[in-house]
């Protein structure tokens, strides 16, 4: 019979080199393979006082642009004819279905039910992959409170990028309202983060996306 | 009591395992539709900002390295400089997502393999994972445009088949290393010493044929086989068992056919990366530049691969090594070879249902 003592002591020992042993072979962090640099228009009413749709247009890299015209290049004339770029806009708008096309629209912290966008546009210009939509929530979203708007892909495969402020646009935002641009820094937003992402880690461990925390987000602040 | 303490830790320690490797596995195609994603999403666990650290150095790298592709396009930008990134995308790549890591390292774990070979078998899987992208780029353009089956469709074929290689693959290693565990326990076989029990130290459960040397058997971390040469003046069977004669090398004969499979699941599967770039060298007349990179990159993901399957194999001897020799340590040691071969089965199902479902 062994000494209870320096038996657990093997045991802890074996444990934390097991340990090492599981966090070597921890899997990372996927990591877009698209980039985009994006623009979004917000469009109020006529009264300026409701947010009525968004307007988005992407403009995807040289990179992903060419294996787009490599895979719906039909007629092999290496170029995208109107009926080739159609194919292409319908295969992104039947496959962002599943992901709110890409959109984060939340009022006071609040969930904002987005429509489908009847449909997607794509074009092909200087060897890019452009494609627009306008998307409408499903009721008007009063200027009101803390209304955030952003746009990202929740799976990591696309980088969604506004590389000026001035690409997150709202036309006649009337005073009573403030637009800032929020850029969270990875590290900042993770600690702030990290109480709901534990939570939502055991709740639902394949469904935190941590690309909704760093995304780029057109904050609107308005007294009502 | 005390075997109630070494059941709480090791349930605990295969949950940690699998949360950490479950997390989120999913989504095998894009979310665009156009182009395959890498299966194995972000998991908010412990190593949250390991991981973040991680990937904003591939998306930098990969970042460069697409602005590297269009200077080779727009003025002819330099070609080492490509090699370069790419190189380093590979690197970071590798310690980022991934199934080829996952099946390798589970593989050197489930079977005594010499760290040399497992290094070896890292770098023969990352190598035919270029080709098999090289191959599908030039499948794609020279004889898949125009047709109705498209690059994505070829490389999710690729995906999936590479998935049911690693799933059959994991549970064939499964049957391997648990059936003897199984049929023990079904009272069919003695009860003496059951894995390939390199259990370093652990000599009185060795039973395989060059066991009366006297030898420690330190096949897998130490790299001083010279040394063990000249020890084998004494019994040169011995020596040589540590040579690459594939009979010798190990009371289980190292099997190649096994080694293959590992390499062959791993490969299959082109490197959604390789392949953005690929087509665009192409479309561009930088084939070259293309495979060069390609090469580059699966220089840069053998050696990360290799060196994490060294640091699981070592850490696998560690945990060996500190619970002494005797039953725990054997136990320990049964128990990773079977884990390792169960991970790679699930991983394969995951990753598989994650395709097949989308």
């Amino acid at each position: 019979m062994t000494i209870k003592k320096p038996f657990k002591h093997t045991v802890l020992k074996t444990g934390v080199a097991l340990s090492i042993l599981l966090a070597c072979t921890v899997p990372a962090s996927v990591h877009p393979h698209v980039f985009a640099e994006a623009r979004l228009d917000v469009v109020l009413g006529p009264d300026h006082q409701t947010v009525t749709a968004l307007r988005h247009l992407w403009r995807f890299d040289d990179l992903f642009s060419s294996t787009v015209l490599m895979e719906f290049d039909a007629n092999a004339d290496l170029k995208l004819d109107d009926a080739e770029l159609q194919e292409v806009a319908s295969t992104i708008h039947a496959s962002l279905a599943e992901f709110n096309y890409f959109q984060l629209v939340t009022v006071d912290g609040k969930d904002v039910k987005m429509k489908a966008p009847a449909s997607i546009m794509a074009n092909f210009e200087n060897n890019q992959l452009i494609i627009l939509f306008e998307s409408q929530p499903e009721t008007p979203i009063r200027l009101a409170g803390d209304i955030r708007l952003g746009v990202y892909d929740p799976t990591f495969y696309t980088a969604i990028d506004f590389t000026e402020d001035a690409n997150m646009a709202v036309e006649g935002l009337p005073p009573s309202c403030t637009r800032t641009i929020i850029r969270p820094d990875p590290d900042t937003a993770l600690a702030e983060n990290q109480q709901t992402l534990t939570e939502a880690f055991f709740n639902d461990p394949a469904g935190t996306d941590m690309s909704k925390i760093f995304a780029t987000k057109l904050e609107l602040k308005c007294q009502a | 009591m005390k075997k109630t303490f070494v059941r709480t830790t090791l349930a605990f320690l295969t949950l940690a395992y699998v949360v950490a490797h479950f997390a989120g596995h999913a989504h095998a195609q894009s979310s665009l539709g156009i182009g395959t994603n890498d299966a194995i999403v972000p998991s908010s666990g412990l190593f949250s900002s390991l991981m973040i650290w991680i990937n904003q150095h591939q998306q930098a790298f990969y970042r460069s390295l697409s602005t590297a592709m269009k200077a080779l396009r727009d003025d002819g930008g330099q070609v080492w400089l490509l090699v370069g990134l790419s190189f380093a995308y590979g690197v970071f790549h590798a310690a980022g997502p991934g199934h080829g890591k996952a099946v390798i390292s589970s593989y050197m774990l489930a079977n005594e393999v010499a760290l040399r070979r497992g290094v070896m078998l890292s770098f023969v899987s990352a190598f035919l994972q270029a080709a098999t992208a090289i191959a599908v780029m030039l499948l794609a353009y020279f004889v898949l445009r125009g047709t109705s089956v498209s690059m994505t469709n070829a490389a999710h074929f690729l995906e999936i088949a590479s998935y049911v290689f690693v799933t059959g693959f994991g549970a064939w290693l499964l049957w391997k290393k648990a059936g003897p565990l199984v049929k023990r326990l079904a009272g069919a076989a003695p009860a003496h010493s059951l894995s390939a029990a390199h259990a370093s130290h652990a000599h009185h459960d060795h039973d395989h044929h060059d066991g009366h040397c006297g030898h420690d058997h330190h096949h897998g971390h130490h790299h001083d086989h010279a040394h063990h040469h000249e020890d084998g003046a004494v019994c040169s069977t011995c020596g040589h068992s540590h040579a690459p004669d594939p009979t010798l090398l190990s009371s289980e004969r190292f099997d190649w056919r096994t080694a293959w499979s590992a390499v062959a699941a791993v490969g299959l599967r082109p490197c959604s990366g390789a392949l953005i770039v690929l087509s665009f060298a192409l479309l561009n007349g930088l084939w070259l530049a293309g495979i060069l990179s390609v090469l580059a990159m699966a220089l840069g993901t053998a050696i990360t691969v290799s060196a994490l399957a060294v640091l699981a194999v070592t850490a696998k001897n560690w945990a060996v090594m500190l619970a002494g020799g005797g039953r725990l340590g054997n136990r320990i040691h049964t128990a990773i070879e079977i884990g390792a071969a169960a991970f790679i089965f699930l991983v394969g199902l995951t990753l598989l249902s994650a395709s097949l479902s989308v």
